[in-house]
Formats: structure tokens, sequence, C-alpha cells
């Protein structure tokens, strides 16, 4: 972490306003600075495309519910067997591979920060447990709110900002990152065996709608000045005709927040479908895309589906319920307490399918009829969609009509009639790109203040050298150079260190894990709240006090503090 | 051709031997033969003789025939396409793994997981055999899909669990769960066995001795005589809306 100084690196930067600029970018403590002195290590770019350290804002490589897809699925884990080499352990793996597995491939690529897209609260030891042996990446965890009773009885009463002082504990306590809904309402009713239909029908047990958990749930979010918005996985995820619940749900969102947008849709693919069965099944990308176009305070990610064979796993206990009975495969269900749940089964999605094509389909319909790149961000859902080693062939897909016509050619005969696609002539810019997969997501994640997502002094010190020169190629046509050159870094820096060199990891560490703490005046402070603490202590299996993290069984580790409006002076 | 390896006794003979080389399809092409002694990488002829008689014109005019020690050998004859490997004495885990052609003859016993996943072509067990005879692996949803594997002798727990086609005949009893997943194929087990056919849904077993513990999910259809023989005809497993074909000689309910 001492000094470097990268020389000839051909950068595009959208935070910084960078579109293709000769640089040389100096380094110091991990930071990127203004100069550095003549002892720094050089390293020459070569003219290769430099861009900040790759974002995943919604992927699955931590936690219990992706540990459970290890070890129900041995057969992935002979799929991606690597020997020890040089720094790098032992990995195996394909679709959910081992810690070291995921941060080496995930370096290979560039990416240089995760978020893990669901955290159980009672299960969050473990996630950071696996966060710790992550370790060439820095890790965020969206925490689960979506069947949280205490959360869900505080909306039932009306009262956001006890909703929001359960959120700042909770979140404090487990050291997450955001809050995340997953089918809110629906994920908890799957407990007494239901599911909800859309955001305007009552939940089992307490008398609240999705709509209101979703409006409740961003109103505490941005009375708590979290840096990340709500992050939402719609109600109804993977049913044909889904479209129409998703553009309510849109439509029910405020605009709260001027530096970023108010809510955070993911995998919205999932969530694009039009047709009343499976037989009429079709895309809906169309008016999903115009309805982002039209609310600025919305940002989605593609939850882009790649043919193969992966691993779905969410905390959608009841959609994964019904994917099992399609399936009629593996299947695991899992209920978290008081909180959550999830499922996981094995799938393959294949071109001879008509449904798996129409979904490969969508995702990339979203990415190309959302006009602002800021607002559609590039992802698989990894592994739900695809695992993200695919990330390269979304990218090309993206940037080249050529490619999707090739590709278009090799699924289902019958996915024309179905999908607008093949009439969308739009190819991405590198600066699209730029902007997808790593400058959109530090806006969106409301981490730009800590450093990332740009590469100008102050910035920490994450950086991607792709083998690209971008005068050199024309993406519309080479897109096989396109998909190699993001396949593998030339080089991949990670606070000031060359972490990853050609596809091999060189060195182990330094990753940290940032987590909030909101700052909460006294009387929402639940630590100390009576009812919260019966309540807790009367259904949860765990006391109260043995509950929260500590914050010395993170490793590494920065705690990014918010002033809340909760105060009742202010009122 | 005729290949004579004849084992050299090891220092340590409980170290396993990693030998998925050994397939007449690997002499045939001439390639330098390498196992794997514990971790380390090395030659077959560094543990052993080798003698080669004779000219073949394709893989399936090479025999193989493996002397000494062999007991911790894994692998041998993976991915074999035609030929015969006989094995004199004991043959560790995984013999005939993916086989598609050729034939595996083993005087003694086998370990683990005989004909994992094979294809085709013909083994025959003289001895008993380990766990998983004619499985599919660990995750796999498939086991052995076709071919045939005779045991004289007995065998382990989880025999032909998840096969889904070729032919199985045990001539002594099988351990826990034999057929456990069935979904095509035939399995005739001559002795007795327990739990067998968990979670079937399609193919046919034949169980000459006793079944213990029978599933309890399978419908009773009637009786049928087979070589002289009243055996109880069952469908199953209901629980997997299974429509599998279990004969029983006799057989009991856990109790
Ligand atoms: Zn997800």
């Amino acid at each position: 972490m001492g000094e470097i100084l990268l020389k000839n690196a051909w950068v595009i930067d959208p935070i910084s306003g960078i579109n293709g600029e000769m640089m040389d970018i100096a380094m110091d403590g991990g930071r990127i600075v203004e100069y550095v002195s003549d002892k720094a290590d050089v390293i020459d770019a070569e003219g290769f495309l430099t861009l900040p350290g790759g974002i995943d804002s919604h992927t699955h490589t931590s936690g219990t519910k992706v540990n459970f897809g290890r070890y129900m699925s041995p057969e992935d884990m002979r799929a991606g067997r690597t020997p020890k080499k040089g720094a790098m352990h032992v990995t195996s793996g394909y679709s959910v591979p081992t810690t070291y597995g995921n941060s080496y491939k995930y370096s290979a690529l560039g990416y240089t920060s995760l978020v893990e897209g669901a955290m159980a609260p009672l299960e969050a030891r473990h996630t950071h447990e696996e966060f710790a042996f992550t370790p060439l990446q820095d890790s965020f965890a969206n925490v689960l709110f979506d069947g949280n009773w205490g959360m869900l009885g505080a909306i039932e009463e009306g009262d956001i900002k006890r909703a929001a002082a359960i959120i700042a504990w909770t979140i404090s306590a487990v050291k997450g990152f955001a809050v995340k809904l997953t089918n809110p309402g629906g994920t908890e009713a799957w407990g007494f065996g239901k599911n909800v239909s859309c955001i305007n029908q009552t939940m089992p047990r307490f008398d609240i709608t999705p709509t209101e958990i979703i409006r409740s749930a961003i109103e505490a979010n941005e009375l708590l000045h979290l840096p990340h918005s709500v992050h939402l996985h719609c109600n109804n995820l993977g049913t044909p005709g889904n479209y129409t619940c998703t553009l309510g749900t849109f439509d029910i969102v405020p605009d709260l927040n001027d530096t970023r947008q108010t809510l955070y849709a993911t995998h919205v693919q999932f969530h694009s479908y039009g047709g009343s069965g499976w037989s009429d099944f079709c895309s809906k990308s169309e008016p999903i895309a115009q309805k982002v176009n039209m609310r600025p305070q919305i940002v989605i990610d593609m939850g882009q589906v790649m043919f193969g064979r992966t691993t779905t796993m969410t905390a959608d206990g009841p959609m994964e319920f019904n994917l099992y009975r399609l399936h009629h495969d593996k299947w695991s269900n899992h209920d978290v307490e008081l909180e959550t749940g999830s499922g996981i089964i094995p799938v393959n999605y294949r071109k001879k399918n008509l449904v798996n094509s129409i979904m490969w389909a969508i995702g990339l319909e979203l990415a190309l009829l959302v006009e602002n790149p800021w607002q559609c961000l590039l992802a698989t859902d990894n592994p739900n969609g695809a695992p993200f080693v695919k990330y390269p062939e979304v990218i090309a897909l993206l940037m080249s009509k050529k490619y999707r016509d090739a590709e278009f050619a090799t699924v289902h005969q019958d996915t024309g009639k179905r999908v607008p696609l093949p009439a969308i002539d739009r190819e991405l810019t590198w600066h699209d790109i730029a902007v997808m997969t790593r400058a959109g997501q530090a806006r969106a994640l409301g981490i730009t203040g800590v450093g990332k997502g740009y590469l100008l002094p102050g910035a920490e010190a994450d950086i991607a050298v792709y083998p690209i020169r971008v005068d050199d190629i024309d993406p519309a046509q080479q897109y096989e150079e396109v998909i190699k050159g993001f396949s593998q870094t030339e080089y991949t820096i990670k606070r000031g260190r060359v972490v990853s060199r050609r596809g091999d990891a060189l060195v182990h560490g330094e990753n940290t894990t940032f987590w909030v703490k909101p700052n909460v005046p006294s009387e929402y402070d639940m630590t100390h709240d009576e009812r919260f603490k019966e309540h807790f202590e009367r259904y949860y299996s765990i006391r109260m006090s043995n509950y929260p993290v500590q914050e010395e069984y993170l490793h590494r580790n920065y705690c990014i503090r918010t002033e809340t409006d909760l105060s009742t002076t202010h009122d | 051709m005729k290949v004579t390896i004849t084992l050299w006794d090891r220092d340590n003979p409980l170290i396993p031997v990693e030998a998925e080389m050994i397939t007449p399809d690997a002499f045939f092409s001439g390639e330098e033969i390498i196992i794997a002694v514990g971790n380390r990488h090395m030659r077959l002829d560094g543990i052993a003789d080798i003698h080669i008689e004779g000219e073949a014109s394709s893989a399936a005019e090479v025999a193989i025939e493996i002397r000494g020690d062999s007991a911790r050998f894994k692998r041998v004859g993976e991915m074999m396409t035609a030929g015969s490997i006989t094995i004199e004495g004991d043959i560790g885990m995984h013999c005939g793994n993916f086989m598609s052609g050729g034939s595996i003859e083993i005087l003694g016993s086998a370990d683990g997981w005989l004909g994992r996943e094979m294809k085709g072509g013909e083994i025959i067990c003289h001895g008993d055999a380990g766990d998983y005879c004619g499985a599919g692996y660990r995750g796999g949803r498939k086991g052995m899909r076709g071919g045939s594997i005779e045991v004289v002798g007995s065998v382990g727990d989880f025999a032909c669990e998840h096969i889904a086609g070729g032919e199985v005949i045990i001539r002594g009893n099988t351990g826990d769960y034999p057929c456990a997943e069935m979904k095509g194929g035939t399995v005739i087990i001559l002795g007795d066995c327990s739990r067998v056919c968990a979670n079937m849904s399609a193919g046919t077993c034949y169980v000459y001795g006793y079944a213990d513990e029978m599933i309890p999910t399978f419908e009773r259809i009637g009786c049928v005589d087979r070589d002289g023989l009243q055996l109880h005809h069952f469908r199953g497993d209901v629980a997997n809306r299974g429509h599998g074909d279990l004969y029983v000689a006799r057989y009991g309910y856990l109790s």
C-alpha cells in the first residue's frame, strides 16, 4: 500500500465526468492522491481501458443461504475446481463457489466491492465470517426486513418513527448496510403456507398490505438518512402477468431524496412478465422501462438470465416452492424466526425452452430500453439469473446488435413473437457500461462519500485495468474481443495494491466490511425500549443481549454514521 | 495386445493411488501412463512392472491384467470404451466410473462406487462390492445408465442409488437403501436387503430374499410367479408419484 503511479491509463470515470482521457493515476496509503514521489512503483497501463473498481450492487456470495446452496449441490462444487497456485487457495464451485472462488473470480473481472443482496439478520454472523474470507472485495450486506415482526407491528400501528427505530437498532446490531424487502408480506405469509397476490392484499397476521410495508420502509429509510435507498425484490417474482404488480409498485414510490433514487428495485427481469399463464408468457419490458424512464426516483438492476446451469436462492420462500413444483428437483426451504425465510433450487436455463429464452431477452431489453444507464444497472442477481462470470458476455450483448442477433438465432424459435428484442437497435457505449457496472452502483448505494466508484484524489484506490484499447476495437462488430477484454483484467488494484493480475490473485486481505449506524436519539433507542425487549425475549430463540454482532467479530470494518430525523424536538 | 501390470509391494500400501489412466484406451493410444500416489504424480512404471505383448488395432483388442495389491488403486477403467481389464486381487474405489464399453473382471472384492454412472460395458466382481455400487455421485441426478454389473458376493449401502438404466445382479445381500431414487433399469437382489427402492420413480427391482423395513408408501398390486418363486408385486414410490415395479419374495415393515 505504498506509493504507486499508474501511467498511461485510458480512463472512463463517469462520476468525475471523465470519458476517455489518457491519464496517470497516483496512489498512496490506499487512496488516490494528487501526486507521488519518484520512489513510487510505476505500473504502465499501456493505454488500456481503466475504470474504477467494479461494484456489484446485488449478488449472493456470502451467508447461510449461499452456503446451503453449496452443500445441497455437491455436483456444482465439482464443476469449478482450481488447484492452489501462488497466493491462491484451492477453490471449487461454479454457480456457488467457495468464498475464495468468488473472490478470485470477481477480482479477475475487476470487481472490488460486493453487496450481499439478502442477509437474514439472525444469521448475520455467518455472513460476516464469509465476508472475512472474501479477501479481495469490500463487503456490504442488505438486511432483510420483509418479515420483521417488530417493524411490521410498528407499521400496523402507523408509527413510522418506531419502525425506523427498529430498523436502526437491527441494522447496526447485525452490522448491515441497507434495508432489503423481499416479497414484502409474502415471505412472512409463507410461514403460514400462504403468499400475497400483489401489493394491495392484506397479509396474514398483520393487518397491512405490501403497499404499506414498502411505503413505510421507504419513509423510515429516509428518516434514518441511510446511504442506500430501500432495496426491493417486488412481490410475485417469476409469475406470468406480474408486470402489472411491478408497475403498481413503482407508482407508489415517492421522490424523497435529492442525491439518489428513493427505491432500488432489484432483478426486474424476473418482474416484467406478461401473459396469463406459461402458454402465453411474454415480455413486458417496454411498459416497465417506460415507467422507469418517467420516474427518476427509481433505479433498477437487470437480473439478466444467461443460459446454462445455476442455482437460484432467495428469501422469497413461496416463489422457490413454485419453482420446485415446476422442476421437481432438489429444494431447500428455510424459515428465520421473526424475520424472513428462504428457498433454494438448482436450475438449468435452456435455449430450447421458450420461457427461458424470453427471460433472457427481457433482461437485455430492460437495459436497452431504460434511457438513462444510471437507472438500470448490470447484474444477474448472481447466481439466480446466471453466475457473475457471465458479466462479460452480458456487456458484449448490450454493446453489439450483431451479437444479439447471432444469439437470438439460436434461442427457441417462437421467442420472436413474444419479445421486442429483435427490433431494438441500441448499442451501449463504453461509458454506458462504466456507469452500469460501477459508477451507477456507487451512486445508487450512496457510497461515493466513502470513496467508491470514481478515480479523483480522495477516492479509494480501487481500479480495474482491462486489456482493451478502445480506439482499436469496434464493440459492435468485435464482440468476441469485448468478452475477452472484460473477462480478465490486466491489473485489478484494491486499496492501492495490485491484487489480481491477468486472472491470478496475488495477495490476500485488507478487505473491509462497511456497515451503518444511524445516530438515534435515546427515546428511539430500542436497547432500552421495554416493549421491544419483552417482544424479543418472548419470541426469539436467543437473548437480545446475544443478538448483536460485536464489532470485534468483524475483521477490518468501517462504520458509516448517519444523522436521523427521529428527534421528537423536530416535530 | 496383452498388458500385464505387476504392482510392486509399497512401503505404505494404505496411500491411495489415483489410476484413472489404467484403461485399454490409454494403452492403445500409447500415451504415458501417469498416476498420483497420494499427492505425488509419477509414471506407472515407477511402482509397477509393465509387460506388453502383441499389437492392437483398436482399444477393443487391449486386455489389461493387474496383479499385486491394487486394493487402494482408484478409478481403474474410468471412461473406458472398449477392451478388458482383469484384476487378480481387490480393487479400490470408483472402478469403472463412467465406462461405456468393454469389460472389467475383479477376482477379489471392489471398494465403493463400483461402476458409478456407467453407460455401457460389463463389470463382474467375484467378491463383495462396497457402498454405492452402480450409483450416481454426490448430488448427481442419475446413477448407472446402461451396461451390466454382477456382484457374486454382497454389496454395501445405497447400491444402485439413482440408477437410470442397465442391469445389476447382486447374488448376495445388500446393505441399507438399495435402489434409492431409482429412475430406470433392472436390479436383481438374490439375498436380503432393507429399505429397498425408497423414492423410486421408475425401473424394476427384484428381491429374492427378505426385504426388511419396506417403505410404507408402496402400493401392493398382487402376486407374480418368477423362476418358480412367488413374488409380491408393489408399485411406487407413491410419495414420489413413482410408477416403479418392486417384486419381493418376503418382506416386513418396521414395527
Ligand atoms: Zn437476489
